[in-house]
């Protein structure tokens, strides 16, 4: 059931995207045409970084719901040259500091070991990577909360309420 | 093949050339069709039909690839757009980019602008309130501007007349600061509204909080059902373009109506270049337009002309209409074209929380809100500073997701959505006094990208608006204190005159042509077959938001124009 629903909106996605006329589109194409901002591998590293932020229980995380591109776009497009800097090197630095400890790439280190260098970064008084974890835990919640899979299944959002009560009771739980 | 024989002067001739295909013009159109008028609607934009041409109006929140947010190179190259609450990744291809029509800022103005069919009327905040009697006596009891030429009688039937057909929903209140109107049922007051409403009874006895009045079908009726619209749905994705017609804009109401007639023809992509004046006749004869897109100049005939381009691109349109009769511009004895222009202050917002009914909540979504009417200087003149402000008000019950942490409690944390408590806000609109040395004039040496002498814009706020402010934020904190609000802020954002979206003036009604501009058929005095009847018209501001009146102008105005042609007077 729940899968018939996300199918569908798949659906509705696909043909409101292609329904946009150039005049509409044109406002967001030129970003598409940028080069990405992070290499093929330090992608993977924001990919490991968003699921540890946001890990797999009995339904999926912010890694496998592309959570790691869309931070990744975002930091890209819409934000200033310090914070793109502020992304890569943060990237760079995690990886390093996972290389060191570990002996291996952030990538490669398994769940606890991420976890363990995510919380000695917010732990530790090195403002900028602090301020690196920041922007990608925000921008990873907001990615995670509006994504497709969690306002269909887990918070069920209304396009279409055709309501308005001013007062009813709060439900528990 | 080609018609080589045909008349090409007579085919480009109408009975009537609206300018501008917004709010106003909107109405213009279907005054004038309805009324038999063969008429031609010029627009500078694109056109934008109803449903079809609503791109993001069925997407869901996660098809926005920045979620709502626009991409920097877009926010850097528009700052001025950018300032605007609703310019955003749904709904930024309704607003005019910054560069297709510069302006000269003498003084920092947002002009905000909206060029394409059905202009703002798909962005407005649909915010629908009548002028009462203090509001048109004001500049005569006040002693500043001039005098209305037409009160709150001359107007009334002309606001039923436009609401029946636009479709307003709001609630009889009985006040005579904010005359009730042909309401459709009212939206609901919350839990916390209505109580802020019972504390404000009880504490003053000329202070009212009402549910706002809106331009949302909330139960259509049948003049509704025949324009092809449907009750709201409460998505409040209104700046989308509602594929329901559940608001009133030009392109789901007025425009298509107009279509239907017969009488109409739309042509987009025409930037009015000025009217022109016929010395022998002693009238205007048309309209010269520039088409934007093979940048050809190019002449429309019609005994009537009405200018609805926006209130600022009404004054331009008249001051570049230059003639032997008129060289400082279309009807401009008095010399005061451009003059006057005032708008709105929404400088200072109120906010705080109240910590009652923690057990309630709200459910659905709600596209209007709670509002207080003027209550300062309008039976008398009582503080330092002239006239008063209008409020809004409303409140939603506080929700948080707990966001510390990492991994698996965080994400419990997220999706375990929490109660907080109440908070309530409150934003002012500030009348602000029309005054000569706020105008707007034609550079004279810069041209805009089609040719255009550049506008320059010089407005400002004043010492009267700062008292202004002040008191606004001194008042709401009273009452908020009174209803036992807690954490209350008073904010004043400092932004530009323009942001409100509210600007008139320059074209003024009034009685005498030595002083106005238009008559109180909103004509021009020096040129009866040319009507102004947006914003630009406006001989002050009151609070009110402002397009109810512009729509019931339009409609009065339309109808003298045809009785006056027919009675060949024009």
């Amino acid at each position: 059931m729940e899968r018939r629903v996300a199918l569908k909106s798949m659906a509705m996605a696909v043909g409101a995207m292609a329904g946009l006329p150039a005049w509409a589109s044109g406002w967001s194409k030129s970003t598409l045409e940028k080069g990405t901002l992070l290499s093929a591998d330090q992608s993977k590293i924001l990919t490991g970084m968003v699921e540890t932020i946001i890990p797999k229980t009995d339904t999926p995380g912010a890694g496998e719901l592309g959570v790691g591109g869309f931070v990744q776009k975002m930091v890209t497009d819409c934000y200033d040259s310090k914070a793109q800097a502020s992304l890569k090197s943060g990237i760079s630095n995690l990886d390093e500091q996972s290389i060191q400890r570990f002996g291996k790439s952030f990538a490669d280190a398994g769940k606890d070991q991420r976890m363990q260098l995510l919380q000695d970064i917010d732990k530790s008084s090195d403002a900028s990577q602090k301020a690196f974890l920041g922007m990608v835990k925000n921008l990873t919640i907001q990615g995670y909360m509006s994504s497709e899979y969690v306002m269909t299944n887990l918070t069920h959002y209304e396009m279409i309420p055709a309501r308005y009560h001013g007062c009813v009771p709060v439900t528990k739980g | 093949m080609a018609n080589f024989n045909i008349d090409s002067k007579k085919a480009r001739t109408y009975d009537a050339i609206v300018i501008g295909s917004g709010i106003s013009g909107g109405w213009s159109a279907k005054e004038l069709t309805e009324k038999g008028l063969k008429t031609l609607v010029l627009e500078r934009g694109r056109d934008v039909q109803h449903i079809k041409d609503y791109p993001t109006t069925n997407m869901m929140p996660w098809e926005f690839e920045h979620r709502e947010r626009l991409p920097k190179e877009i926010t850097d190259a528009n700052p001025i757009a950018s300032r605007c609450y609703n310019f955003k990744e749904s709904s930024a291809h309704f607003f005019a980019k910054d560069n297709e029509h510069p302006y000269i800022q003498e003084k920092p103005f947002d002009w905000i602008r909206g060029y394409q069919v059905g202009g703002k009327s798909l962005l407005w905040a649909r915010q629908t309130q009548r002028w009462s009697k203090y509001d048109f006596e004001g500049p005569s009891r006040d002693k500043f501007a001039v005098e209305w030429p037409i009160g709150y009688d001359d107007i009334a039937p002309w606001y039923s007349h436009v609401e029946k057909f636009a479709g307003i929903t709001g609630n009889k209140d009985g006040l005579d600061t904010l005359p009730d109107g042909e309401f459709l049922t009212p939206h609901e007051l919350n839990c916390v509204e209505k109580y802020f409403k019972e504390s404000v009874s009880k504490q003053y006895k000329d202070r009212h909080i009402i549910i706002g009045r809106a331009a949302h079908i909330t139960d259509p009726q049948q003049i509704h059902l025949d324009q092809g619209r449907a009750k709201c749905q409460h998505r409040t994705m209104c700046e989308r373009g509602c594929p329901f017609g559940g608001y009133f804009s030009s392109n789901s109401s007025t425009i298509p109506w107009a279509m239907k007639t017969g009488n109409m023809t739309l042509r987009p992509h025409s930037v009015v270049h000025s009217i022109i004046y016929d010395d022998k006749k002693q009238k205007a004869s048309g309209v010269r337009v520039i088409d934007s897109n093979t940048k050809e100049m190019m002449e429309f005939y019609a005994d009537i002309i009405f200018l609805n381009a926006a209130a600022i691109n009404s004054n331009l349109v008249l001051l570049n209409s230059t003639s032997s009769r008129f060289p400082n511009g279309l009807g401009n004895d008095s010399g005061v074209l451009g003059k006057y222009i005032a708008f709105h202050n929404y400088r200072a917002t109120v906010s705080a929380e109240y910590e009652g009914f923690l057990d309630s909540t709200e459910e659905g979504r709600r596209p209007n809100g709670g509002y207080i009417p003027r209550f300062r200087n309008v039976y008398k003149q009582e503080t330092d500073f002239l006239r008063g402000y209008a409020a809004g008000f409303g409140s939603d019950r506080e929700t948080y997701n707990d966001r510390s942490g990492l991994g698996e409690s965080l994400k419990a944390g997220l999706l375990k959505t929490q109660y907080g408590n109440w908070s309530v806000g409150s934003h002012m609109m500030g009348e602000t006094i029309p005054k000569e040395s706020n105008y707007v004039a034609l550079d004279k040496t810069q041209k805009d990208p089609f040719g255009m002498p550049m506008l320059k814009i010089n407005v400002d706020y004043d010492d009267n608006d700062e008292k202004m402010i002040k008191d606004y934020i001194e008042q709401v904190s009273e009452m908020f204190t009174k209803a036992g609000f807690k954490n209350i802020r008073a904010n004043d954002n400092h932004r530009n005159p323009g942001n409100d979206i509210h600007e008139m003036g320059g074209v003024r009604m009034g009685k005498d042509p030595k002083t106005s501009m238009l008559n109180k058929f909103n004509q021009l005095h020096a040129c009866k077959n040319v009507f102004v009847t947006d914003g630009a018209c406006m001989t002050s501001t009151s609070t009110q938001n402002p397009s109810l009146t512009y729509m019931a102008l339009t409609a009065r105005a339309a109808d003298h124009a045809v009785k006056e042609m027919k009675a060949k007077n024009l």
